[in-house]
């Protein structure tokens, strides 16, 4: 049986199960006895907290019963936060009392009467990228004066993204828009200039894929020229590294599909055994729910392709153990009822699946989660109503105790993000997390609703239902090649359009309410300016002049570890001392081919 | 004048006559990967009478210009949706002008990146249209028929030496569309002339699409054309969408032409041979012909239209009976089985084998995996296709 079919029943399994337990609770009493004691002590040690205003609560809300059923469903169905299936919480504590301006980065809590180290971090990530890399350094010098944790998240330019250097054909008006222009490794060392790089609290994302192992090559190279060797097992981040959506719904893929995941395994094979702290991947639905998937398909997509990594990597002979619990997930967070619950029901199938399936511990099955509120929400026109679509966004992104989240600026839909806008979504974080009592208090406050637990039961069993559908086509890889994650995300965006076109979908200011008279903002537009540009095409040459004779030498060695069937990311580390992105990519796809888009 | 031009100049005032379907190129820039939305316009076209010829994402503008030319195209449109929009548009323009094809119309539209004032800017250096994001579909269809409806210039003169370059060759293939072009050509080039045909779904672009890598790699001076044929819907729109998924072939040694059936059966147009014709005056090294997909009893190609045969299959078919009414077995000259990593690729193989037992003389049988870089039964292939 696939393993698509086995999660899928393993689901259903894990239902029966907790039908099993609730039963047995009601009819056995001995059973129900040692529940009952076994809760009364759960919540005896949940601290208690008071309200700025005095009023005495506990930490975490558990559900108000005394009934031995009841119990049974809350512990073995959705579990206390930090324990299986982790439909509360992936981590025993959230956003609880860590914001107040204290550098605590760990404490000791106790948990199940064990004494546990808990990881206190941030959860605002804000994602930056424009000009060139000494502007994007500027913008996160910036960003995290106003931040307690330095956590930066980078965008990187058209070129970069399509693994092309900026003096490529036709590209000129692309070099830092949207993103920061990366070439070399040198552009990488200005780009995080004056950070910590081996820091144990600093922290950066990179949202790359086609290019990502000679990207985060460039980074490990970047970091060793400035501290050294030694910092490479200390590195602490993520790439986003997700092919199979790129195939599914982004197009940044430059490589056949083949190539692309075996570059992959590669990049993941070197850093599950020397960057121990690294996220090589970030299985990502952002993207396919942008292009126009629903939640249900942005859920089933992203878990079915990291169900498929998993199998990939494992083939290669790594350990589930050592590379799970370094796989994260990034999802969209939109005005869609579905995400009142949707990150719940993810944390819940990715468990059962790792623990039954693939057979991994505790680490290896929580489902770490970084949201970023919707860009397709946004509009351009009255934009800033984008401000209170945003703050809906991120308030379900954290009911749905994301682990990380990025919030859009309001200007996002006709410019990469200025100051005053980025600075209004930092802070629109703290008003949710540390301003509004809503978060850092009491843990679980909104959940178990009658609501709630209609909309989990409901998106399980159609997410289960399009795993189905996948499996039947023969599995994830098979379904990409036959287009049909694809065509079913361009169906999903038809009807999106077509439902905002006929006014069933309304949008603000757009198909009601709008004012007739407004036309498109008039603010100011970031742009790199053309000087910049060029700056960026003489540096990038002076670097090839530089190299000319190591470039060749370093291509030609390269060549001969892809062709072996060595670990290609091991020999980018090399490569990137003397080759640009450009010349990498270009080497590479003479060997493996570049990426075949089919209609 | 020569007896080409004087040809070309009587066609023009009849070509006025001929109510012609507008031909556009679509395309997202380079570095661009939003393709939704004009994926939504290109169907849109298609079922309003256009024919759209569409050219995919992260195209360079060299590949865009170039393929317009060869196309003939009335017209671009860009979609463009991260930014640098100023600069494409320009540099295609720029680019068309430069190349002697600045009546070649340009619009576009994408998402609110661009700005009214980059509006205003980019109308001034010629960009006909912007259309926002929100546009009703109805209203782009309206302005390309507008726009776009009126015959243009032919072309004034033909290269009194050598070869046709891409401009002219690109309108005498419409001129061939349209019935209009000159009736006889000197036939005794002797360019290699392959036709390719299938099934839908066989893979067959993709094939063809390997084959140019091989004959750029292993001719490097010489040019290689590929005429390629795809259904017109009944409205007389089509989406000609080929070469959106042909990376290797959009290079300069490559001309390429994709070419609507226009209501004709069988896999390829009245105009098929015409243009074919034209193209034997190209100078290339080797012309492909593909067909669009065919039914179990279509015989695309008819005598003399080509040298060689190859029909490209998947391994589902259906049943092995389904074998013995496939006509195109009779003559094909090669016949290949492609995705022939799928699992019914070596039954497929081996009951193509039998089938073919008999035939006389027996054609070639050979398995590909078109998507895989480097295959050796493409090598195989454009071996066969070449010797």
């Amino acid at each position: 049986m696939s393993e698509l079919a086995q999660i899928i029943n393993a689901a259903q399994e894990f239902k029966r199960s907790v039908e099993v337990q609730v039963r047995k609770a009601r009819n056995d009493s001995r059973f129900a006895g040692e529940l009952r004691r076994r809760w009364r002590k759960i919540r005896e040690r949940v601290p208690t907290i008071e309200t700025p205003a005095g009023l005495k609560l506990p930490q975490l809300a558990l559900p108000q019963t005394d009934e031995p059923g009841e119990i049974a469903q809350f512990l073995f169905g959705d579990g206390l936060p930090g324990e299986f299936p982790f439909v509360t919480a992936a981590y025993p504590e959230m956003y609880l009392a860590k914001l107040q301006g204290s550098n605590v980065e760990s404490r000791v809590t106790s948990q199940n009467g064990r004494a546990q180290r808990v990881r206190i971090e941030e959860p605002t990530r804000l994602f930056a990228g424009l000009g060139l890399a000494e502007d994007t350094n500027h913008r996160f010098h910036y960003l995290t004066q106003h931040q307690h944790s330095v956590r930066l998240s980078t965008a990187f330019d058209g070129p970069t993204l399509y693994g092309m250097d900026s003096d490529g054909d036709g590209v000129f008006g692309k070099i830092g828009e949207g993103g920061v222009a990366i070439d070399t490794v040198e552009d990488m060392e200005r780009l995080y200039a004056g950070f910590p790089l081996g820091d144990e609290h600093f922290s950066v994302s990179m949202t790359i894929n086609g290019p990502a192992p000679i990207i985060l090559a460039m980074y490990v190279a970047a970091a060793q020229r400035r501290f050294g060797r030694g910092v490479i097992p200390k590195l602490r981040g993520t790439v986003q590294a997700d092919i199979l959506k790129e195939v599914q719904a982004q197009n940044e893929t430059i490589f056949p599909m083949e190539a692309s995941l075996r570059f992959l395994t590669d990049m993941v094979e070197f850093t599950t055994a020397h960057m121990r702290r690294w996220y090589p991947i970030s299985i990502s639905g952002y993207h396919i729910a942008e292009a126009g998937a629903t939640p249900v398909q942005q859920a089933a997509f992203t878990l079915s392709n990291g169900f498929a990594y998993v199998e990939m990597f494992q083939a290669r002979g790594l350990p589930v153990d050592r590379f799970g619990p370094r796989l994260s997930f990034f999802l969209d967070c939109g005005l869609d009822l579905e995400y009142v619950a949707l990150g719940r029901v993810c944390r819940k199938i990715w468990a059962i699946g790792m623990r039954d399936v693939f057979r991994a511990g505790p680490r290896a099955q929580m489902f770490k989660l970084h949201t970023q509120t919707s860009g397709r929400s946004l509009i351009a026109r009255e934009y800033k109503n984008n401000l209170t679509r945003t703050a809906i966004e991120l308030l379900l992104a954290y009911m749905n105790a994301t682990n990380s989240c990025h919030s859009n600026s309001a200007d996002e839909p006709f410019t990469t993000p200025g100051e005053e806008y980025v600075r209004l979504a930092a802070h629109a974080q703290a008003i949710v997390l540390e301003e509004s009592g809503l978060f850092k208090l009491m843990m679980n406050t909104l959940t178990g609703s009658p609501g709630m637990k209609i909309l989990e039961s409901a998106l399980e069993k159609a997410i289960l239902n399009e795993f189905r559908h996948i499996d039947e086509l023969g599995g994830v890889l098979a379904a990409t090649e036959l287009r049909y994650q694809r065509s079913q995300i361009q169906s999903a965006a038809h009807r999106y359009e077509t439902q905002i076109n006929e006014g069933v979908r309304p949008i603000i200011a757009w198909n009601r309410f709008g004012d007739r008279t407004a036309s498109l903002p008039d603010v100011k537009v970031v742009r790199t300016p053309r000087s910049r540009q060029q700056l960026q095409i003489d540096r990038l040459q002076k670097f090839k002049r530089t190299h000319r004779d190591q470039a060749a030498r370093a291509l030609d060695r390269l060549s001969k570890v892809v062709e072996n069937g060595g670990n290609v990311f091991a020999e980018l580390l090399h490569t990137v001392e003397h080759c640009s992105l450009g010349q990498i990519t270009g080497r590479l796809q003479e060997i493996v081919g570049r990426f075949r888009p089919t209609m | 004048m020569t007896k080409l031009s004087r040809r070309i100049n009587t066609l023009k005032s009849r070509s006025r006559k001929v109510r012609q379907t507008p031909r556009i190129l679509t395309v997202v820039p380079i570095c661009d990967g939003h393709d939704s939305a004009i994926i939504t316009i290109n169907f849109e076209f298609a079922r309003h009478g256009i024919e759209v010829i569409y050219l995919g994402y992260h195209r360079s503008v060299r590949d865009v210009v170039r393929a317009a030319i060869q196309e003939d195209a009335l017209a671009i449109g860009i979609s463009s949706y991260n930014g640098g929009h100023i600069e494409f548009f320009s540099q295609v323009l720029r680019m068309l002008r430069d190349q002697g094809a600045g009546d070649i119309g340009v619009f576009g539209g994408g998402g609110g990146t661009i700005t009214l004032p980059d509006v205003r800017l980019m109308k001034r250096r010629g960009v006909d249209e912007i259309f926002f994001a929100g546009t009703p579909l109805e209203k782009i269809v309206e302005f390309v028929h507008h726009a776009y409806s009126k015959p243009r210039r032919a072309i004034s003169r033909a290269s009194l030496n050598g070869p046709l370059n891409d401009l002219e060759l690109g309108k005498l293939l419409t001129a061939a569309e349209v019935g209009a072009a000159p009736s006889t050509f000197d036939s005794r080039s002797s360019t290699l002339t392959v036709g390719i045909t299938g099934p839908g779904g066989a893979g067959k672009s993709t094939l063809i699409d390997e084959l140019a890598l091989r004959f750029l790699k292993s001719q490097p001076r010489n040019r290689l054309a590929i005429l390629s044929h795809d259904p017109s819907l009944a409205a007389k729109g089509a989406l000609l969408g080929d070469r959106a998924g042909m990376v290797n072939a959009q290079n300069d040694r490559v001309f390429m032409r994709s070419i609507g059936t226009r209501g004709k059966a069988g896999g390829l147009a009245a105009a098929t041979r015409r243009s074919v014709e034209i193209l034997k005056q190209g100078g290339f090294g080797l012309i492909l012909v593909e067909s669009a997909g065919i039914g179990q009893e279509d015989l695309p190609f008819a005598r003399g239209l080509v040298d060689k045969q190859v029909l490209v299959m998947s391994p589902d078919y259906g049943s092995r009976l389904q074998l013995q009414k496939i006509v195109m077995l009779e003559t094909a000259s090669v016949v290949v089985v492609n995705k022939a990593d799928l699992p019914g690729g070596r039954t497929a193989y081996s009951e193509l084998e039998q089938r073919l037992a008999s035939n006389k003389p027996r054609p070639k049988l050979i398995a590909t995996v078109a998507k895989r870089h480097r295959d050796p039964g493409v090598d195989e292939l454009f071996k066969e296709v070449v010797s």
